[in-house]
């Protein structure tokens, strides 16, 4: 579903080459929740914006449900992106200007859904995250916890096959990255495949897949798959995350 | 999309309203001004009868001698002698045609009741009439047994019906002009030129006669002509007889010509007639040297719209190229203020195409609100010109080309500005602002 082979990642600047990335490979199947852990610096987030194609890559091979992203133009990597990838940032980036409902909406509209088609999925999304009633607030009006559930649920509006989350929780107390991690593994039971990147090793103990990026490599594998997906789930209640 | 985009960009002015003020303030100050002198000059420059003005010719006879310069740029005179403007007049060919010339008279109607006042009157063909579309309200044109009889008939136009008449029907009523009784044979409706394109002499902008009387009553009635008479050799002059046969040019000739092969064959004719003047002694002239210029053509050849004019609107467009400088600096620091957000769009699937439409929306509509204000303001640069002594003074008006010129202008003037700040946003790395926000 998603390969990675060789994946390497070049900063130069005129002096200094830094290598963000190198020989990086990854394999990635449908419906896994894969939590991506490593120090400051160590190319995790380079890693989720290379996988979501926000930045090109050096060298390497990169194939999204059989599609070379190599030799992609950047509309088509655009149109890749908004019919496959769903995005949830740390700092929620939501657009200031649009209320819940609108900016859930935002990728729909690049997508050219229809207006009534576009309603019926943020109303599903908004009660999936259980704000069905703030669809008119504007972000500043949510806490940092809602803003995220919004942020889910923009994601989630375009029915990506994959959401890619970068420190979801980063911003938010024990309690609502609680929520948001529920949210999250709920998500993933319906079906969507997750690369979760965090810092937070308990959160990423919650996830099946444990991937540790280190200098630019993947430098360990943790799977837990011995963890049934139920344990994960009986899991979900409880206050697992120490903030 | 597009009326997404507008939604967004009218978000965009609410949400920095200072910076899209001043930016609609630049434009429209910009349009204000370029529209003014664009204004005028189109005014100028406007074809005056688009349907027929390359049928209407002008005709130039130049029986001067060999060697005799004159101010026109091909050196032959502007005007006609009395004898060849009504040698032309009595031809067979065309059809259509008129000695032209311009006068002033005392218009009084003999009682205590009226008082006397100057008006400017033409003197013409009948044909005039209906080669320059002159509209009746009532009656019409004098007959052409009328005009070869030299009858003391006159066309009054609108404006002077409505003061001597009350507007009433005034068809076969009597006025005075100086000491002679006219009898009016019909009364045209107001004659609305810009340009009065068909006697340059006396002001190009000026308004048209309101009198008009056939052209034979001239030399029973000695008439004097108000405008240019100008020799080109010494002649003495003590009567007025000897005005009408001299070589003094002080009449407009003009034809219409409806085929290339009428136009041919008038060429031919006036090729004829200078050559059979010539041998009459009146110039010496090896090669006949004459003009036949439609009306586009004569405007050009007088110069209607000077030079000055042409470097006022482009000095007015380089006011707005310095508006524009601004504003391209206004727009780049808004679009990249905002790189963020397009970051985010970037981020959600949203091409570089959508983000540089996105942005080219927004600068259409500072351009459309810029324009529309401009609109407001060149209306107080035309109410001034207005007011100014300029010959052209009366021409300070919008019509609707321009008034929907302004706002095309004010828009790809703004496009223009914002294709830099637009493209600029639009290559934004999502990547790198979305860790940041």
């Amino acid at each position: 579903m998603l390969s990675m082979k060789n994946i390497s990642k070049v900063y130069q600047t005129e002096k200094v080459q830094t290598h963000a990335l190198r020989d990086f490979n990854l394999n990635v199947d449908e419906g896994e929740f894969i939590a991506v852990t490593g120090p400051s610096g160590s190319g995790k987030t380079t890693f989720l914006n290379i996988a979501g194609m926000l930045e090109p890559f050096t060298g390497g091979d990169f194939m999204l449900d059989d599609v070379n992203v190599g030799t992609l133009s950047d509309n088509q990597r655009a149109d890749l992106r908004n019919q496959k990838i769903g995005f949830i940032f740390q700092g929620f980036n939501l657009i200031p200007d649009l209320n819940l409902y609108e900016n859930i909406e935002v990728p729909l509209r690049y997508r050219g859904i229809k207006s009534a088609e576009r309603k019926r999925r943020i109303e599903e999304c908004l009660e999936k995250v259980g704000l069905a009633s703030r669809a008119k607030h504007l972000p500043q009006q949510l806490s940092g916890g809602q803003q995220q559930r919004v942020a889910i649920a923009r994601a989630l509006a375009g029915k990506p096959r994959f959401l890619l989350a970068d420190e979801p929780t980063g911003n938010l107390d024990s309690l609502m990255a609680r929520q948001v991690m529920e949210l999250l593994e709920e998500i993933n039971r319906e079906g969507s495949t997750i690369i979760m990147v965090t810092h937070d090793s308990e959160l990423a103990r919650r996830a099946p897949r444990n991937i540790q990026v280190v200098d630019g490599q993947l430098a360990d594998f943790t799977l837990y798959q011995n963890k049934a997906m139920d344990e994960i789930a009986a899991k979900a209640g409880q206050p697992a995350i120490e903030a | 999309m597009f009326l997404h985009y507008i939604d967004l960009s009218w978000r965009s002015m609410k949400r920095t309203p200072l910076v899209s003020m001043l930016m609609i303030l630049a434009i429209a100050v910009g349009i204000g001004v370029t529209m003014t002198s664009l204004s005028v000059y189109h005014m100028m420059s406007m074809d005056p009868i688009p349907h027929k003005s390359d049928k209407l010719f002008s005709v130039q006879l130049n029986t001067t001698d060999d060697g005799n310069n004159w101010w026109t740029e091909d050196d032959v005179p502007l005007q006609l002698t009395y004898k060849d403007a009504m040698a032309l007049h009595n031809a067979d060919t065309p059809e259509s045609k008129t000695a032209s010339v311009r006068a002033l008279f005392t218009v009084h109607m003999n009682n205590q009741e009226v008082k006397p006042f100057l008006a400017s009157t033409r003197i013409i063909g009948h044909d005039f009439f209906t080669m320059f579309e002159l509209a009746f309200l009532y009656g019409g044109a004098w007959t052409s047994e009328q005009e070869a009889a030299a009858t003391p008939v006159v066309v009054i136009d609108e404006e002077t019906n409505d003061r001597l008449f009350g507007g009433e029907n005034s068809v076969g009523k009597q006025i005075y002009l100086d000491d002679t009784a006219f009898r009016i044979v019909g009364v045209t409706k107001q004659w609305r030129i810009h340009t009065k394109y068909y006697d340059l002499n006396n002001g190009a902008f000026n308004s048209p006669e309101s009198i008009f009387m056939p052209i034979t009553l001239i030399a029973p009635l000695e008439i004097q002509n108000m405008g240019n008479t100008n020799g080109w050799k010494y002649e003495e002059i003590n009567t007025f007889q000897e005005r009408l046969q001299s070589e003094l040019f002080w009449l407009q000739f003009w034809v219409e010509l409806n085929t290339a092969e009428e136009l041919q064959n008038y060429r031919d004719y006036i090729q004829a007639y200078l050559v059979e003047q010539g041998t009459k002694s009146r110039f010496e002239r090896k090669i006949p040297q004459f003009n036949l210029k439609d009306v586009n053509e004569w405007m050009q050849y007088n110069k209607v719209v000077s030079a000055d004019n042409k470097v006022l609107v482009g000095l007015s467009f380089l006011f707005l190229a310095v508006c524009l400088a601004n504003i391209l600096g206004l727009l780049l620091g808004k679009f990249l203020r905002r790189a963020p957000e397009v970051g985010v769009r970037r981020a959600l699937g949203a091409s570089k195409r959508q983000i540089f439409i996105q942005h080219l929306v927004e600068v259409s509509m500072l351009g459309l609100l810029g324009g529309v204000i401009g609109i407001g303001i060149a209306q107080l640069g035309l109410w001034g010109v207005r007011f100014t002594s300029n010959e052209y003074a009366s021409l300070a008006t919008m019509d609707i080309k321009m008034l929907l010129a302004a706002p095309a202008i004010a828009i790809s003037a703004c496009i223009l500005a914002g294709i830099y700040p637009a493209w600029l946003v639009c290559r934004t790395q999502p990547a790198i602002y979305l860790k940041t926000q």
